[in-house]
């Protein structure tokens, strides 16, 4: 204990720019989680459209593409795309990205963590939005086809607009766990706040004042609770109002952490 | 395809073996702590409710790769050497008990008031009604909530391998055939067929529980 609060050893918070590094860092995890659930977001409605699809074997294709990558680790797939993606892609990667983006999103080994991260997301996120679909009164479907609606103008018109809402609540969730897993991409040595940590902590990199391990990462688990918890706040809020607003109640997906989807009562 | 399983199958099958004594240590230390962080959380004292709920913001808010660093590294330079072992399955069981705390809190909530009230009433006492209307009912809910955490903590528990604890499980094990082979493709697509399994043993095996313990309507 003596040794954790010890001022000694938080002295380098405070010394050269070590905080500032390590904020930067923290930045960086931040876009990515952002990035990442951008691109999730667009082939996870995808997906689940797929996998709601009336031809058999489309509906089936996806369906085992989603089990499939919900069931692997995330950070198996990072390593194996990081490994495995063809040199000239990571190339192409490394040529296209402009001069001003951050140090961290040069390297073409981001491309693989990228891939990993929307792959699986997108995978977990086809599954939120798909229950969120098929929460809804199959009489809003009926009834939109009863109208003359075509399959497609009732997925827009009357589908999608519903079922989406329900699921703003179960992304944000889905969001807090991408951004920690975001510290995932540090094993493929992206210099995002993990590494950034490991720098601080290597002797004498901002003045002399030694920085322990103990207290730089207990410093940036500090930042992602906050961070985490103020999303998850917004989340609870979210869930809340839809609650009241639909009336539903909310059921758990499958095989993810935390996740709820509004069930039909 | 097969010949890098058959041809590296020592290192595969122990790093399987590995990935399964990892989940089943975190598997206990989470069942455990998750049910003591729980009953803090539904205890009638506030200071208790808020300690569970601290736990439970806490570890269920940090990344897992962070509480690795800190467990292992963190606490050896500090002085407090507990092994790669200890630190892993400590690190995953910890962050995994904050989700089972949250899945039992809400299971005992969805036990109906009227129950409650209903088993007082009868001449129950407390810890009667606690035993034996609202944790049995409780428990039917939960299964469901448990196997979706259970292969939550399976996938985790790569993490724990591939960081800098010094654990050759599966997916360390697939890193060092794949360097040694060139065959990343074949390698990790083994890897992949190793973890399919645990999961869906898990599956099944909650699905199974829960058809068991469902309730006849």
């Amino acid at each position: 204990m003596s040794y954790l609060f010890s001022p000694d050893n938080w002295e380098w918070l405070w010394t050269g720019n070590n905080a500032r590094f390590i904020l930067e860092g923290f930045l960086i995890n931040l876009e990515i989680a952002v990035i990442s659930i951008i691109f999730a977001l667009i082939f996870g409605l995808v997906l689940a459209l797929l996998r709601l699809s009336v031809l058999k074997p489309v509906s089936f294709l996806a369906g085992a593409w989603v089990d499939v990558f919900r069931n692997l680790p995330l950070i198996f797939l990072i390593l194996y795309f990081a490994l495995g993606l063809p040199q000239s892609w990571k190339q192409a990667w490394e040529d296209a990205m402009p001069s001003w983006a951050p140090e961290a999103f040069q390297s073409g080994l981001v491309l693989g963590a990228f891939m990993g991260l929307i792959l699986y997301n997108s995978a977990v996120l086809a599954e939120i939005m798909r229950a969120g679909i098929l929460s809804l009164p199959k009489g809003q479907g009926e009834a939109a086809s009863a109208l003359g609606m075509t399959r497609r103008q009732a997925l827009r018109y009357v589908i999608l607009p519903q079922g989406l809402r329900r699921m703003v609540p179960a992304t944000v969730s889905q969001l807090i766990t991408l951004n920690k897993d975001t510290t995932l991409v540090s094993i493929i040595a992206i210099t995002e706040v993990m590494r950034r940590g490991r720098i601080v902590t290597s002797s004498g990199f901002f003045g002399d004042v030694t920085a322990p391990i103990l207290q730089v990462f207990i410093f940036i688990g500090f930042l992602f609770v906050v961070v985490n918890y103020l999303l998850s706040r917004l989340s609870r809020r979210l869930e809340i109002r839809e609650r009241k607003i639909t009336g539903t109640k909310l059921k758990r997906v499958g095989g993810l952490e935390d996740q709820v989807a509004a069930d039909p009562v | 395809m097969i010949d890098v399983l058959t041809e590296h199958w020592s290192e595969f099958s122990s790093g399987w073996w590995v990935t399964v004594q990892i989940i089943a240590g975190s598997f206990g230390i989470a069942m455990v702590v998750g049910t003591f962080v729980a009953a803090f959380r539904i205890a009638p004292n506030k200071w208790l409710q808020r300690l569970g709920g601290l736990y439970v913001e806490v570890f269920r808010n940090i990344p897992l790769l962070v509480l690795l660093f800190i467990s292992f590294a963190g606490l050896r330079r500090a002085g407090v050497d507990i092994g790669p072992w200890v630190a892993g399955i400590a690190s995953l069981g910890l962050y995994t008990a904050a989700y089972v705390a949250e899945a039992l809190r809400s299971g005992v909530f969805s036990v109906g008031k009227g129950q409650i009230e209903a088993s007082l009433s009868l001449g129950f006492s407390y810890a009667e009604t606690l035993r034996r209307i609202v944790l049995p009912q409780a428990f039917r809910t939960v299964i469901a909530p448990l196997g979706s955490l259970t292969i939550a903590m399976i996938k985790n528990s790569a993490i724990v391998g591939v960081s800098l604890l010094a654990l050759p499980d599966l997916l360390k094990q697939a890193r060092v055939v794949s360097a040694r082979t060139f065959q990343t493709d074949e390698t990790f697509f083994w890897a992949a067929v190793g973890y399919i399994i645990l999961t869906g043993a898990a599956t099944l095996i909650f699905r199974a529980l829960e058809k068991r313990f469902a309730i006849a309507r």
